[in-house]
């Protein structure tokens, strides 16, 4: 993507708080939602590693999150754990269970890892629930005031740039790691594995690999999203989130970053949009995942992609001589 | 030096491959010849670890190929290509022939960082890629999509992405099958040219290309070595004309499935 | 105590049947088309609407309910194939799951607007009383469920072995492309197996609706342990899908009755893993050897 766009995205959303300023009462209301969108945003850059890129479907991508927002929550309860180390415990704790579940997993054919991760996001909700004397059942968990390093951050302008720096650094590493040798031997495990292992690639422990990294993002994002909220709940991982990363890493166009963020963009909007009326988000990201995959294999990502092409491959009109180029 | 000894491969009741000896030096051409169905893609896929052996063994020097697993073939200096162009249609051509640079390349999740030691390593590994790619003349597309490549460039990549890790050992499953006229010759040459370095154990059809290029011609019929010799004394060997002639026998597809 | 686990077995073999119907039309679309069918359960749950549609609005009587649903079903099914998936021939098999993945969500969200999430009430299918036999009280309807599963898992098996269509399907199965150059009408056939798939999950659907009333996400769980049956049965294997839902039905209810019930899916999930980990073919599938 032209990084001129890119600076112009990056600092509108760095003024944005001071725009809001302006605008008065109900900027908190909207910063929280947009920072909420910048962690969500973070979870399906995680699964967009994991599915577009290296070809692994997970249905449960909810479950890493909750881990690593619970695993932050009770540290911040008991221990008093602050934001860093807390997010950090809770990647760990998402990276640990997605080797327990990875490694049978990626002894598999094809689409059971669909069905165990699908049961694996039901299990943490099951658990999460059922458990109360650790997570507080359905009562969920309230959160001390975030701090970073000892400063506090529990204002909703200072969680807004945390989320937004979490955002651009995770960007910035899976950026490092699709350009370089891991990065690779995942795309080559999902275009074929056959060729990659004959090319040097272990297929299962690259498969492991990409779950674990990618549950990392995703406890990590849990983690954030614990502190941003300052309370955890089940309700807030059912399956039904995990459908939604789901959409955003489809729509977006799957294998690309800005796809995935593009995803979460049009999927966060359909969701607030359509919430009235029981059943119309799902139906319509549903319509839209079928189509995507019917008609624009590339996503959206895809859809500007050809369209660009389309653009510059246009002849001139006519008696009119091309100036330009 | 590559000493294969028995080598068996069965599908279900179908022996694919049997009782194979096979001896590859350590520099030149060879190729293997025969009709389809003949073992010699099961062969390949056999030396390369691709699919499993029912039994015999294989020496590559000091390695117990055999004992390797599939994505050790590499490490111990075998290489490969396919016989339909197995390409990386998600990455670019430049990042396939990486790909093949995997197992001589240590960065892991350290890539991520951009630490030097890791921004050096892939700074030489593309310098490694470039090199390969200037010559056989793709440097031009390195950045496009194999698939908008035509398919005679695509077969070129699929032996590039083989010969970057500079194997002790090239199989090349058909290299030729699918390239224009115009194609033909900066294959030719770059084979030649890996013939100098490396053992090269080529499948392939073509009897004129084979007779200026290999040192020696192995014939394979129904999994067995049925004729070995210089492609001149071939000409004139009864099994060739044979097989190449054909005497209308037919076969199954499966045993070149594998 | 024996008798309380006998009631136990029976109530889960009953149960394990509605998996067992499940898996037996998700492993039929597998051999088929090698697509893991995600919207297998909303796709059973969309007719059984039709069902309670004619009975709830149209008293018309329970049997031709039924029929109609299967119909439905089928129709469904063909329609899928022929108007998604064959499109799809040529894509990648991940862009095939997704496209299930979407009309999952496509079909509960539609059902949900068109009738909402309130739960609809569907009355038992035979209205006779509990059959006493000894200590054992014998509900007509799970009667009703596992004769249903033993005649259709006959009927299936003397499908495949006996009449051309199965045989056909085997083919297909077996190498798609060969299948096609012998002159197998490759997409009927694939038309029919979705449509006979997905009119298994219906089965399974309107037999579960007195138990879970008619709703957009009635099946949701049953799906899953369908998924899960199919799974222990090595996925390709018909025989060990039915027989991995009627395992799978009494270990649900022994979890429910010693354990909790609240866990029961993380459970059974957890039991999986262990499986895989010991046979990552299932209980009885076969290794599936990789081509180049």
């Amino acid at each position: 993507m032209q990084r001129r766009l890119v600076i112009a995205i990056l600092v509108a959303c760095a003024v944005l708080p001071i725009a809001f300023q302006a605008l008065g009462q109900r900027q908190v209301y909207w910063l929280f939602v947009i920072s909420e969108f910048y962690v969500f945003a973070i979870v399906a850059i995680s699964l967009d590693l994991l599915m577009g890129r290296s070809g692994q479907i997970s249905l449960g991508q909810s479950g890493f999150v909750a881990l690593g927002a619970y695993t932050a929550a009770i540290l911040n309860q008991r221990f008093n754990v602050d934001l860093p180390l807390g997010m950090l415990a809770g990647a760990a704790t998402a990276a640990v269970a997605s080797l327990v579940l990875g490694f049978p997993a990626t002894r598999l054919r094809g689409h059971y890892l669909g069905i165990v991760t699908l049961g694996f996001g039901i299990a943490i909700d099951q658990i999460a629930l059922k458990w109360d004397a650790l997570t507080g059942g359905d009562q969920g968990i309230h959160l001390h005031r975030p701090a970073l390093f000892g400063v506090d951050a529990g204002t909703p302008v200072r969680m807004y740039y945390v989320a937004l720096v979490a955002l651009v650094v995770a960007v910035l590493l899976v950026r490092g790691l699709t350009q370089t040798r891991i990065g690779r031997a995942f795309a080559a495990i999902k275009d074929s594995e056959v060729a990659a292992a004959a090319m040097g690639v272990p297929v299962a422990r690259t498969k492991v690999l990409a779950f674990i990294v990618s549950a990392f993002l995703a406890g990590a994002a849990g983690g954030i999203y614990a502190f941003l909220a300052g309370f955890v709940a089940p309700e807030d991982f059912g399956i039904e989130s995990s459908l939604l990363f789901f959409a955003m890493v489809v729509i977006g166009g799957m294998g690309s970053i800005p796809g995935a963020i593009g995803g979460a963009v049009v999927v966060d909007a359909v969701k607030n949009a359509a919430a009235t009326v029981s059943g119309l988000s799902l139906a319509l990201l549903g319509g839209m995942i079928v189509l995507v995959v019917l008609f624009f294999p590339g996503g959206l990502k895809g859809l500007l992609r050809t369209r660009r092409i389309r653009r510059e491959r246009r002849p001139a009109p006519k008696g009119v001589v091309r100036q330009d180029a | 030096m590559l000493e294969a000894r028995g080598v068996t491969v069965r599908f279900g009741g179908l022996v694919a491959v049997n009782a194979l000896d096979l001896d590859v030096p350590d520099r030149g051409i060879f190729a293997l010849v025969g009709p389809n169905g003949a073992g010699k893609t099961t062969l390949i896929n056999a030396l390369s670890r691709v699919c499993p052996v029912a039994g015999g063994t294989v020496r590559l020097g000091d390695v117990d190929v055999l004992s390797l697993p599939p994505h050790a073939a590499v490490s111990a200096g075998i290489a490969r290509s396919f016989q339909r162009a197995e390409l990386f249609p998600s990455l670019t051509v430049l990042e396939n022939l990486l790909v093949g640079l995997h197992s001589t390349m240590q960065t892991g999740l350290s890539g991520a960082l951009m630490t030097p030691a890791s921004r050096t390593e892939e700074q030489a590994a593309r310098a490694r890629a470039e090199r390969v790619l200037r010559d056989l003349d793709l440097w031009e597309v390195r950045n496009a999509a194999p698939a908008d490549m035509p398919y005679g460039h695509q077969k070129l990549l699929d032996v590039a992405r083989a010969l970057v890790s500079e194997p002790a050992l090239l199989l090349l499953d058909e290299p030729f099958a699918g390239l224009t006229e115009a194609e033909a010759p900066r294959l030719l040459a770059c084979i030649r040219a890996a013939g100098e370095r490396c053992a090269v154990l080529m499948i392939e059809h073509h009897f004129e290309l084979l007779e200026g290029i290999a040192q020696r011609m192995t014939v394979m019929d129904f999994g067995q070595k049925v004729s070995e010799g210089t492609p001149a004394s071939m000409r004139t060997d009864p099994e060739v004309i044979r097989c190449y002639l054909g005497t209308g026998r037919h076969r199954t597809a499966a045993a070149s499935a594998c | 105590m024996t008798q309380f686990l006998l009631q136990i077995a029976l109530a889960g073999l009953a149960q394990g049947s509605l998996f067992a119907l499940t898996a037996l039309g998700l492993v039929m679309i597998y051999n088929a088309s090698s697509v893991v069918n995600f919207a297998h359960g909303a796709m059973g749950m969309a007719a059984t609407y039709v069902a309670y549609v004619l009975i709830a609005r149209f008293e018309v009587p329970f049997a031709l309910a039924f029929a109609a649903a299967l119909v439905a079903a089928f129709v469904l099914g063909a329609v899928v194939q022929a108007v998604f998936l064959a499109r799809l021939r040529n894509a990648p098999l991940l862009s095939q799951v997704v496209v299930t993945l979407g009309l999952f969500m496509l079909l509960e969200g539609l059902m949900g607007i068109a009738f909402g999430y309130n739960p609809r009430p569907m009355r038992e299918s035979i209205a006779i009383a509990p059959v006493i036999l000894g200590d054992l009280v014998l509900r007509p309807q799970d009667v009703l469920q596992l004769a249903l599963l033993l005649i259709l898992g006959v009927a299936l098996a003397a499908f495949f072995a006996a009449t051309k269509v199965g045989l056909g399907m085997r083919a297909i199965t077996e190498n798609t492309y060969a299948a096609r150059l012998m002159g197998i009408p490759v997409g009927r056939l694939l038309a029919i197996a979705w449509g006979t798939g997905v009119a298994l999950s219906a089965v399974a659907a309107v037999l579960a609706a007195p138990t879970t009333s008619v709703t957009p996400n009635m099946m949701d769980t049953i799906v899953v342990y369908g998924f899960v049956a199919a799974i222990v049965g090595g996925f390709g294997s018909m025989a060990g899908a039915l027989v991995g839902g009627l395992i799978l039905g009494v270990v649900v209810n022994l979890i429910d009755a010693f354990l909790a019930p609240e866990l029961a899916m993380s459970i059974v999930f957890g039991l999986l893993l262990l499986v895989l980990y010991v046979r990552p073919d299932g209980l009885f599938g076969r290794a599936q050897v990789q081509k180049v």
